[in-house]
């Protein structure tokens, strides 16, 4: 009423009484529920009044004194109506009925705390379980990038036959950048560690050598001091830096001048000219991959540098932040337009290759995005059991309080009035369920942070907060009105005549129940089946990768990094020198049993190629080149990783630089470039267009296959080049050392080593190869133990839901079985009779459940090893443990139908 | 709940917020003023005034309090807050559009 003249009111003064009015009402409210006693005295005394002055006037007009009153009560009318009538005024009665319902949910449930228990208990359970999950995923998946409109950020990478997700060329991002018109600003990124020297130990610092633009692909600035400009990009302006804030504030204190001195990268001094602001997080990369987060020390530029027609050289990577308005697919297609001319202009190195243009987010999240989404699926199957699981232990109860409630149905009490109460009750449990959860979550999420794979995407972003409480609540609400709606609406149907007259023993109505709760435990089992099936993949893929010959030996061998800054050790005599030393050092610590030097260690990712050389006497197939991983190594590596030797020999120290130059293959690359020869003898040129004799590297030894990671599916062919005859060199050196006892006990021994040689340099990364492989298993582990988890979870649910039905049916056929004994049936008989009944419902939700699974398990494909996702040996062993699960929950009330006593029987009929 | 004989909902509220808005005053008191005023054209079917009264003071339109009547005797008075003020200036003008709009009408026809 008057909306339309609200309009034209000062809104101002309005708005205040809006306000005020509604805190008036608020407190009347408030004072009708807190004091009811005071309220209703007021009342009465108000109607008093009113009564007292009417008959006071009716006495004045002449009335005889009751007449009098009589008349003024029936002027006013029926005095219990109005009072009703003023009662309904306030607008309580709802929540004062609540409150009725509520105090009436606490007695029922404090008469079966057992009951209550169970219930509660699971919920808090399932309903935790998905909490926990669900704050991994918001954290991880549904938070935003820390980068001002970060849907505008792409990485683009080139794409070919052999390598679908490659670095690109600096002079092709040149162009790149020159040329398209999708893009606000474009820039690059390669890892290029330095180590930094001055006070203190030396420490060596994750680095990117970036291009100029970097900050405002990111949409951020930085705290002090400027971003890198095209100037910086040209050579011989290199010597500059902008720092973390982190090191800033760790190695520098915070010196609010630090824009504009000096310190010392690599030995040499370079200008820091900027901080990096604090939020800063690195945005992840593919390649010398460096996890997303705040994971970065130092960045300076990257200088275009060398022969801009020679582009075979690929190891930078591209970010770029589109125009307002662009999208993806058609900056996609600019920049393959783009690939296509520089096709033409350099037909030699730009052939071939495709521009992948891919969303920042989904680079950062998109490999953890599937784990977590099975994992979500299968704590949500979890969820949909404990429903099934409480809907059915309510239905149990509520088929106990039928005659309550036809009692009270008979007395009049409205049937909205019963599923009211009987949800409040379901509501009750589910909100204490989620107090549980609540508590289950934050414990859970800060295990579940710490079992982490290595290298997980956003893991600090990982936080239980208000979200993640909503969330909760949510779901406990929902859950508490699905398993509870259904168990009230059945139950408030019951048939009053019938149900006074049964007295609780079950005929149509309890078949009914009895109906509804089977088809419960149908699902029940079904689900827990779909779980089980999904974890007992996991596990097996699990069991593959573990088992698997890694093809080196990770027991004993202990590993570090150390590089080699370019000043100190301009040329290979020097490099050269340095490793020969620190191996005959290595050699002579007490315990070493082989040490070595290489380039990278197994199952580190690495994956640096090198394509276009030449195989004496072979052609590579058309349209493609001859292509391997290259190494480095010193002559103890792979006696120290135990990676064995197939044919021929190890590098000597003699294969230096005046010795003929030689290399060694796995076999992988053996069996892909001479397949069925012998590969010893066989020659390479990398280099030379015109090759001499001596231009030849020459195979000496095949080693055995080792992986970039377990779970790549094959071997990449590699080749190793000995250090002494490496071409050009490598950012860093990793070191191996195989002890004969405990590895750890070297540690000390390696760091001396190093410092006895040179004191500048640092050593990083010191860890057991054990550690290395079991964190690159670390992601098959952390899913397999949730999904194991939770299916655990599933089946236990189930079991539960199993015995409530069959315990149920027991107790309502113990009379039938009274008369059975007395007929001369054998405790065996009865006890069939009951098992048989389980299992027919256990055999129902299991075939359903294969069904099922055989339709999910495809999902999880990406995430299994050499296991199919219809693994016959699973689902059978799945659909066995299933089985006898139902088998153990029938058993005990199986047990108590044998004790059935015919005399009991007799004497009721 | 009883409907007013001669009143629909809506004009006793009207009545009751028209009669506050002069001075506060207590439910018989207001009975009378209502039937006086209006020369007993609108007998107030006083059962229905204190479930008016009550849900006025609900929505906020009205406050109450105890204090001595012109007897002596305590009694709840209710008067208009300020959002009552401005909801009887609405209703008015609901009104009078509405009385209008009869009166033409009715003089039309």
């Amino acid at each position: 009423m008057g909306a339309a003249l609200e309009r034209h009111g000062p809104r101002h003064t309005y708005g205040l009484i809006f306000v005020w009015r509604w805190f008036q009402v608020g407190r009347m409210r408030l004072r009708t529920l807190l004091r009811r006693g005071r309220v209703e005295l007021e009342l009465d005394k108000e109607l008093r009044f009113h009564l007292d002055r009417q008959t006071e006037e009716n006495i004045a007009a002449g009335m005889p004194p009751d007449q009098a009153r009589y008349a003024a009560v029936r002027r006013l009318g029926g005095l219990m109506q109005i009072e009703e009538e003023c009662r309904t005024m306030r607008r309580t009665d709802f929540i004062e009925s609540f409150w009725y319902d509520l105090r009436y949910t606490f007695r029922a449930l404090g008469r079966s705390p057992g009951f209550a228990l169970v219930m509660v208990l699971t919920l808090a359970l399932s309903i935790g379980a998905n909490s926990a999950i669900f704050s991994v995923i918001r954290g991880v998946l549904l938070r935003q990038l820390p980068y001002p409109e970060q849907h505008r950020i792409v990485r683009f990478f080139l794409s070919s036959a052999a390598y679908p997700k490659f670095p690109v060329n600096a002079f092709d991002f040149l162009d790149f950048r020159a040329r398209n018109h999708s893009f606000d600003c474009m820039a690059i990124m390669s890892r290029a560690d330095l180590q930094l020297s001055g006070a203190g130990e030396p420490q060596r610092l994750t680095g990117f050598r970036i291009s100029a633009g970097y900050l405002r692909v990111l949409g951020l600035r930085t705290q002090r001091g400027r971003e890198f400009d095209t100037r910086d990009e040209l050579p011989g302006n290199e010597r500059i830096a902008i720092v973390s804030d982190r090191l800033w504030r760790t190695r520098f204190n915070s010196d609010p001048n630090i824009v504009g001195t000096k310190i010392r990268l690599d030995g040499r001094p370079f200008t820091v000219v900027g901080v990096m602001p604090a939020q800063m997080q690195h945005p992840g990369n593919e390649y010398r991959p460096v996890p997303y987060g705040d994971s970065v020390d130092v960045w300076w530029p990257f200088t275009f540098e060398g022969n801009p027609d020679r582009r075979g050289s690929h190891y930078i990577e591209g970010i770029g932040r589109l125009k307002r308005g662009v999208q993806v697919a058609s900056a996609d297609a600019e920049m393959n337009a783009i690939m296509a001319q520089l096709a033409r202009e350099h037909p030699d190195n730009d052939s071939g290759w495709r521009v992948l243009v891919i969303p920042v987010y989904r680079e950062i999240v998109g490999a953890s995005e599937r784990m977590l989404l099975v994992l979500l699926g299968a704590v949500g199957l979890v969820l949909l059991i404990a429903c099934a699981n409480a809907a059915n232990l309510l239905l149990a109860r509520a088929t106990g309080r039928r005659r309550e409630m036809a009692v009270r149905l008979a007395l009049g009490a409205a049937r909205s009035r019963l599923i009211r109460q009987m949800l409040t009750e379901s509501l009750v449990m589910s909100v204490l369920g989620a107090v549980g959860a609540t508590v289950i979550a934050l414990l859970g999420v800060r295990g579940l942070v710490t079992m982490l794979p290595a290298g997980f995407p956003r893991s600090q972003d990982i936080h239980v907060d208000f979200a993640v409480f909503a969330f909760t609540l949510a779901i406990a609400l929902t859950t508490g009105i699905l398993f509870g709606l259904a168990p009230a609406l059945q139950s408030s149907r019951a048939d009053v005549h019938q149900n006074l007259r049964e007295g609780g023993r079950g005929t149509t109505a309890g078949a009914r129940h009895l109906r509804m709760r089977n088809w419960l435990v149908i699902s029940e089992v079904s689900l827990a089946c779909v779980l089980l099936i999904g974890a007992g993949l996991l596990l097996r893929s699990f069991l593959n990768l573990m088992h698997t010959d890694p093809g080196f030996r990770a027991e004993r061998v202990l590993t570090a990094s150390v590089s080699l800054p370019q000043e100190t050790y301009k040329d290979g005599p020097a490099i050269l020198r340095f490793c020969n030393q620190l191996t005959e050092r290595l050699a002579t610590l007490p315990a070493v049993h082989a040490s070595g030097l290489g380039s990278d260690l197994p199952w580190t990712g690495y994956d640096d190629n090198l394509g276009g050389f030449e195989i004496e006497g072979k052609q590579p197939p058309p349209h493609e080149n001859f292509h391997a991983r290259y190494h480095q190594t010193s002559p103890g590596y792979f006696r120290a990783l135990g990676i064995p030797l197939l044919s021929g020999r190890f590098f000597s120290a003699a294969d230096n630089m005046n010795g003929p130059l030689v290399m060694i293959v796995n076999r992988a690359m053996a069996q892909r470039y001479w397949p069925g020869e012998n590969v010893i003898g066989k020659r390479i040129n990398f280099f030379n267009d015109h090759p001499k004799e001596k231009d030849w590297t020459t195979i000496v030894g095949v080693v055995g296959d080792v992986k970039d990671t377990p779970q790549k599916s094959s071997v990449e062919p590699a080749f190793w080049w000995p250090i002494q005859q490496t071409p050009f060199g490598f950012p860093g050196l990793m070191i191996a050392v195989r002890a004969d006892s405990d590895p750890a006990s070297l540690v000390s021994g390696v760091r001396s080593s190093v410092r006895d040689l040179d004191p500048a340099l640092a050593l990083a990364d010191v860890r057991l190869m054990e550690q290395i492989a079991s964190e690159s298993m670390s992601a098959p582990r952390f899913s397999v133990f949730l999904v194991g988890l939770f299916a655990t979870l599933a089946i236990t649910l189930a079991a539960i839901g199993t015995y409530g039905v069959i315990s149920y049916s027991v107790n309502q056929r113990m009379h039938e079985f009274g008369m059975r004994v007395a007929l001369g049936a054998k405790p065996w008989d009865v006890l069939r009779l009951v098992l048989a009944q389980g299992m027919k419902l256990a055999l129902a939700g299991v075939l359903i459940g294969i069904v099922c699974a055989l339709v999910l398990a495809r999902v999880l494909r990406n995430l299994l090893y050499e296991v199919s996702a219809a693994d016959p040996l699973t689902f059978v062993i799945v659909a066995l443990l299933a089985l006898a699960v139902a088998v153990l929950a029938c058993y005990l009330p199986a047990r108590r139908a044998t004790r059935a006593d015919p005399m009991i029987a007799l004497r009721a009929e | 709940m009883s409907k007013p004989s001669d009143l629909i909902q809506g004009t006793l509220d009207l009545l009751i917020l028209k009669t506050l808005s002069l001075e506060p005053s207590h439910g018989w008191a207001i009975a009378k003023r209502i039937e006086q005023i209006s020369e007993d054209v609108f007998q107030v079917t006083q059962g229905a005034l204190y479930p008016a009264l009550h849900r006025l003071e609900q929505q906020g339109w009205l406050r109450s309090e105890w204090r001595a009547s012109e007897t002596g005797r305590e009694a709840k008075f209710y008067s208009l807050t300020r959002a009552g003020h401005a909801q009887l200036k609405r209703e008015l003008a609901q009104w009078e559009r509405l009385s209008n709009a009869m009166g033409l009408v009715i003089r039309m026809v």
